[in-house]
């Protein structure tokens, strides 16, 4: 058995995928995603409150890069920038990316994964904790992020969430960098 | 030893929890508004009018009730805003309002006799005079236990009231008895009681350096975690101080309780309803502790051995310790 605090890391072949030039589309792909999100479901950024212009700095460390994202309706904003890049961000969440995922779409708990040191967090608390409880009862499913309905959706949402499935498989049967250290 | 079927109440901080707690097997969940009025006063938590509405109406299609805590204690000039929690919570067809404060008690007994109240723990009420004066007074049905009663107290308490009792059986404890509790206020200026936060978020800091993170509520340092070691919750009931030359957990170690071992203790106690501590907590918590609990319950109430709920609930656990509190109380 894993033990508790042992971090599910991606395994080492998909980290060398993602160096961090791979990484840099991804902040105007995500930037249009939330705005498109936030055009068809403008309530789900109301629970963040005055929040929703805090500057939430990601930071997986099992990628070579970081974001820094600015939740705010359709003025959101993601930028993928080098871990050192998260600086001045009001609040900084670092954790493995499969775990952070998993926090997105509601298959674990912020608290417990807090607990465990999982994920650890630093800077505003108040806004880190606005954020996982509007992600929390956004229930997001990836077909929400790429604005697909009906049939592509649920294809999209089977092959996407199959896919994290089999990587959390993965990284669970591989040693994680803290079993090996 | 009560023979109806034991009632599973589960939290839920978002009308998305809420969901997954009754599909999950929750016969009862509690929430709150948005605002002051209850003890999980937030950000981003807790539910609006129609957020209520609309989880009361999913609640019921699915055979559950909804039990809204306005619970507590209203400040003066501002009586109308708990008011207006019990008013809208009535309204939205809710099945009992948890309240501690005799204002608003007394709003929902004068004016909302169809609505059951439910008399929360902030109101530590744990004797039967106690008890049998809120029930004279405002016609409580239930009344929340205090979690600083034993399993004999317990007994002892229901033998003498003839109201239901709720006993928590998992997740965060409190040291001092709820409603009383002024640590928060001294360190901050806000408590649970009337502001509806322990350690206010907003003064709550986490700094990571070389040797771990130090954990700081208001500027005050109260604990240090090495790398890796499980952390607890940032209040200062659960830091870590130095008496003398001894450094500890001085009120109370970062644990949660468990008393899944006791379900049948709790019964045989004549307890009602068992409850599930962590509005502030996510989908994930709130759906694998009330499924083990769910199955558990029904083990007990079929007669058989509760199933390993320790072992299954470890890792949503503060401190990833348990404890069966004071259930199995060695103090006094």
């Amino acid at each position: 058995m894993r033990p508790q605090n042992a971090e599910p890391m991606l395994p080492g072949f998909i980290r060398h995928l993602f160096p961090t030039v791979a990484g840099l589309p991804a902040g105007p792909l995500l930037t249009l995603s939330l705005r498109s999100l936030a055009r068809r479901r403008p309530g789900l950024f109301e629970r963040l409150g005055e929040y929703r212009s805090a500057c939430f700095g990601i930071d997986p460390v099992d990628l070579a890069f970081a974001f820094r994202v600015v939740p705010d309706g359709q003025r959101s904003s993601v930028r993928v920038v080098s871990k050192d890049g998260t600086a001045g961000s009001d609040v900084l969440i670092r954790g493995p990316l499969l775990t952070l995922l998993s926090l997105l779409d509601g298959t674990l708990d912020g608290d417990a994964m807090f607990f465990g040191r999982i994920i650890s967090i630093s800077g505003r608390t108040e806004a880190v904790l606005a954020l996982r409880n509007t992600i929390e009862d956004a229930e997001l499913r990836p077909s929400d992020l790429l604005g697909l309905h009906g049939i592509l959706a649920r294809c999209v949402d089977t092959g996407v969430l199959g896919a994290l499935g089999a990587v959390r498989r993965m990284a669970d049967n591989s040693p994680s960098e803290a079993q090996k250290a | 030893m009560t023979t109806k079927r034991m009632e599973l109440v589960c939290p839920a901080g978002t009308p998305a929890t809420l969901r997954a707690a009754v599909q999950a097997g929750a016969d009862s969940i509690y929430c709150g508004f948005r605002d002051e009025t209850n003890a999980r006063n937030f950000p981003g938590l807790n539910f609006s009018r129609d957020e209520l509405a609309e989880g009361v109406r999913f609640a019921h299609d699915h055979g559950s009730k909804v039990l809204v805590a306005i619970n507590t204690f209203a400040r003066v000039d501002d009586v109308h805003i708990w008011k207006k929690a019990a008013d809208m919570a009535a309204e939205s067809g809710a099945d009992a309002i948890i309240a501690a404060d005799f204002a608003v008690l007394d709003h929902v007994a004068r004016n909302h006799g169809q609505i059951r109240l439910h008399l929360s723990v902030q109101a530590a009420a744990a004797t039967p005079e106690a008890i049998g004066f809120y029930a004279a007074q405002f016609g409580i049905r239930r009344v929340v236990l205090p979690r600083v009663l034993s399993l004999q107290e317990i007994a002892a308490l229901n033998r003498a009231i003839d109201v239901e009792t709720e006993a928590f059986v998992f997740g965060g404890l409190c040291v001092m008895i709820e409603g009383r509790c002024y640590l928060s206020s001294y360190a901050t200026g806000k408590s649970p009681n009337l502001n509806g936060v322990c350690s206010p978020p907003e003064m709550v800091s986490y700094d990571e350096g070389p040797s771990g993170t130090t954990t700081r509520l208001s500027g005050f340092t109260i604990d240090r975690y090495g790398r890796g070691e499980p952390v607890g919750y940032p209040t200062l009931c659960k830091g870590k101080f130095k008496a003398g030359d001894k450094t500890s957990h001085l009120f109370e170690d970062p644990v949660s309780l468990n008393a899944g071992g006791m379900i049948a203790g709790l019964k045989a106690a004549g307890v009602t309803a068992l409850k599930i501590e962590g509005r502030q907590r996510g989908k994930g918590y709130v759906s694998e502790v009330v499924r083990a609990f769910r199955k558990a319950v029904d083990a007990v109430e079929k007669g058989g051995e509760s199933v390993d709920i320790d072992r299954l609930l470890a890792g949503q656990s503060e401190g990833a310790r348990q404890t069966a509190g004071a259930y199995e109380k060695k103090w006094r």
